[in-house]
């Protein structure tokens, strides 16, 4: 059968990287899957860095030598990371969007909490339908609120002739537009985790002395921290990235609390744009991400074990 | 120190009343078991005493502090759980110390303490251990150890021994009743085997479908059932119940008659004869009774060898004389063999035929409408009787 098939015809040396790769292909499936999964893994690698790769390109060349640049480096120009803090105060357009989505995280856990606890813990008349209107609303784009909401935290809006607070050019204006879009997937992923917390230990916490509330904080959210810690770094990650209410709720000067969007376009003059030092600007603005999904990833693993370690 | 009194308790359900009534008068440190079969609503009683529920209707009292709307926190409780629920994510010592750090104990204070529930539960040198690395005998302690480390009033236990095995069972069973004692707490026990209840508790309160059926020491519980729940619950193997009647003084069943004449039951009674299988006996070893009932002629059925003692499953004459299996069998799980407790040395074997007789001081009549007892003795007033063994 294998002379028919022309398989075992002809020597190794006879054949060419590709047929060779294939033949063996052939004989043993696994190599398919493990050049496929290579491939696979490859291409979207190649998506997800070649900006960042890009981006350093730019940020590494100065302005006068654009026109010749290419996929290499052509020149090392690591003051540009420098200057870009010089052109534009960017540091404090990175402490107004750390704060911002610091205070995000804090209002959208402690919050969040007590109503997972809510729904995940507690039966009430009504909390199914009060359930599904949460996440009703968190199908909704967020782009539908914009204009209401920009309204409201303007002071436009009066009921029973109290004007709504003007919260424009405050961190108010985007951290309460941004926590009220995240909560209802806190909610619902808090409530999801809460309710695996097992009914004994929380009767037992009560009984040795907390109020529910008590409980909660000292048992049943430390049993769920993967869950907590889960919708933490969501909700800073969300409120970091968010480019709408962030760029519309301000007015682009970093003492009115303008966020890293606002600090990136200030690179854009009226007559030129410095690339480069937008470029250098966008990197350090993304290193905060990038050191909190690595020291998060350690404490989401180190959640899940605690957590397969209880009975 | 401290009572607990159950006033008129009811918790509804949408559907069911799990707590029916419950009135319940518990002495500053006594032990009590709260016992019954599951769903009787024993758990709920007792987590109505703890806060965790609230009832639907009627009053807990603690040290005769009305206690119905205070949070857990405040009734100065603690509570060990069937499930133990140790916190996962603290070790020994913070799980004992847990209560005392909630209530600002010095930590001297708390050290102390600590170290003395330590000493009692023999658990010295745990206490950075997790509840994972502990074995199942630990946890139950380290639980029991929370609990008494804060030196509250009253101490329930909901089925804590269920999940442990046999053997730790029984030794966790009186380790419990030394504590107990050296603590002197008053103590509400939740269990559904009679046999903790009958060997720990200063009184036991047999409930069935949310009803309190007896409150009763246990040997009363046991000696002098209330009813056909408490005779057929209490003791194991549990007690032979036979349906019949009471005509002209004799109690007439499809498998023998007895005289009743001397009990004061009133003929024209629908009535269930009770008897233990420990005060069946053979008419050869009648020595032992002091007033017998007249012999009955039955066939071994079955042998149940236990080593300390004989069961035989007894088919009286009469019965197998009509031949039915169905009667014998009986319908609807209704008893109709007779179960007899005898020693390992007796002679006997399965389709022997022998006669057997009733210590009539210790068998009971109850109404077959209402289950009540009506006596629990067949003569008019029962002598003191000293069991012979």
């Amino acid at each position: 059968m294998a002379t028919e098939t022309g398989l075992t015809d002809r020597t190794d040396e006879d054949r060419n990287v590709l047929e060779r790769w294939s033949r063996l292909a052939i004989l043993d499936s696994d190599r398919v899957y493990r050049g496929l999964f290579a491939v696979i893994v490859g291409f979207f690698l190649l998506i997800a860095l070649f900006p960042f790769y890009w981006l350093l390109l730019l940020a590494l060349t100065p302005e006068r030598l654009f026109s010749d640049l290419g996929l290499v480096p052509i020149a090392f120009n690591v003051a540009s990371f420098i200057e870009a803090f010089q052109v534009v105060p960017f540091h404090w357009y990175m402490l107004n969007s750390i704060v911002m989505a610091l205070m995000t995280t804090v209002i959208v856990i402690v919050i969040g909490s007590v109503a997972g606890y809510v729904f995940g813990r507690l039966d009430f008349r009504g909390k199914t339908a009060l359930l599904l209107a949460v996440l009703i609303i968190s199908y909704f784009p967020p782009t539908a609120f914009l204009i209401p909401v920009f309204n409201l935290l303007t002071g436009n809006v009066e009921v029973l002739g109290i004007s709504s607070p003007r919260l424009y050019n405050g961190p108010g204006a985007i951290v309460l537009p941004l926590s009220a879009l995240v909560m209802p997937l806190a909610i619902y992923i808090l409530a999801t985790f809460f309710s695996q917390i097992p009914d004994g230990l929380e009767d037992a916490s009560r009984i040795e002395g907390s109020t529910r509330l008590g409980a909660l904080y000292r048992v049943i959210m430390p049993l769920a921290a993967p869950g907590v810690a889960t919708i933490a770094i969501l909700t800073f990650i969300i409120t970091y990235n968010e480019f709408f209410f962030s760029f519309l709720m301000t007015n682009g000067e970093p003492e009115n609390w303008s966020p890293i969007v606002w600090g990136i376009t200030r690179y854009q003059g009226t007559r030129a744009i410095q690339y480069n030092l937008m470029a250098a600007a966008s990197i350090v603005g993304v290193i905060p991400m990038a050191l909190i999904v690595v020291l998060a990833q350690e404490k989401i693993v180190s959640g899940l074990t605690a957590g397969a370690l209880k009975e | 120190m401290a009572n607990v009194r159950l006033d008129g308790l009811y918790k509804r359900y949408e559907d069911v009343v799990a707590v029916n009534d419950m009135n319940l008068e518990i002495e500053d440190g006594e032990f009590i078991c709260l016992v019954g079969p599951s769903g009787c609503g024993k758990s709920t009683t007792l987590e109505m005493v703890a806060g965790l529920t609230s009832p639907s209707e009627g009053t807990v009292h603690i040290s005769d502090t009305d206690v119905t709307e205070f949070p857990p926190k405040d009734r100065n409780i603690a509570m060990v759980f069937q499930n133990i629920a140790l916190f996962p994510h603290m070790d020994v010592y913070d799980n004992v110390s847990y209560g005392l750090r909630l209530r600002s104990v010095p930590k001297d204070d708390i050290d102390d303490r600590v170290g003395r529930a330590m000493e009692i539960l023999q658990l010295e040198g745990m206490l950075d251990r997790m509840p994972a690395e502990l074995s199942g005998g630990q946890r139950q302690r380290v639980a029991i150890g929370r609990a008494i480390v804060r030196d509250p009033e009253v101490f329930l236990l909901d089925e804590p021994l269920a999940n442990l095995d046999a053997k730790l069972r029984v030794h966790m069973r009186t380790e419990l009743q030394r504590i107990q004692r050296e603590l002197d707490v008053t103590t509400v026990y939740v269990t559904h085997d009679q046999a903790e209840a009958m060997t720990m508790s200063d009184r036991i309160a047999v409930l069935n479908n949310g009803r309190l059926q007896q409150f009763a020491p246990p040997l009363e519980c046991y000696d002098r059932p209330a009813n056909l729940f408490v005779a057929g619950f209490i003791g194991s193997p549990s007690m032979n119940q036979v349906h019949g009647r009471v005509e002209n003084g004799v109690f007439e069943s499809e498998s023998f008659d007895v005289d009743v004449a001397e009990s004061g039951v009133e003929d024209d009674t629908e009535a269930v004869f009770g008897v233990r299988p420990e005060d069946v006996y053979p008419a050869w070893r009648t020595e032992d009774v002091t007033e017998w009932s007249r012999g009955i002629t039955t066939t071994v059925d079955v042998m149940e060898p236990m080593g300390d003692e004989i069961f035989l499953y007894l088919i009286p004459e009469r019965l197998s004389r009509r031949g039915d299996a169905a009667v014998i069998e009986g319908e609807e799980g209704e008893q109709q063999t007779l179960l007899m407790a005898v020693d390992p040395d007796a002679d006997v074997a399965e389709g022997d035929q022998i006669e057997v007789v009733f210590d009539r001081t210790k068998s009971h009549l109850f109404d077959a409408e209402t289950g009540e007892a009506l006596v629990h003795s067949l003569q008019p007033e029962p002598p003191e009787v000293e069991k012979g063994d």
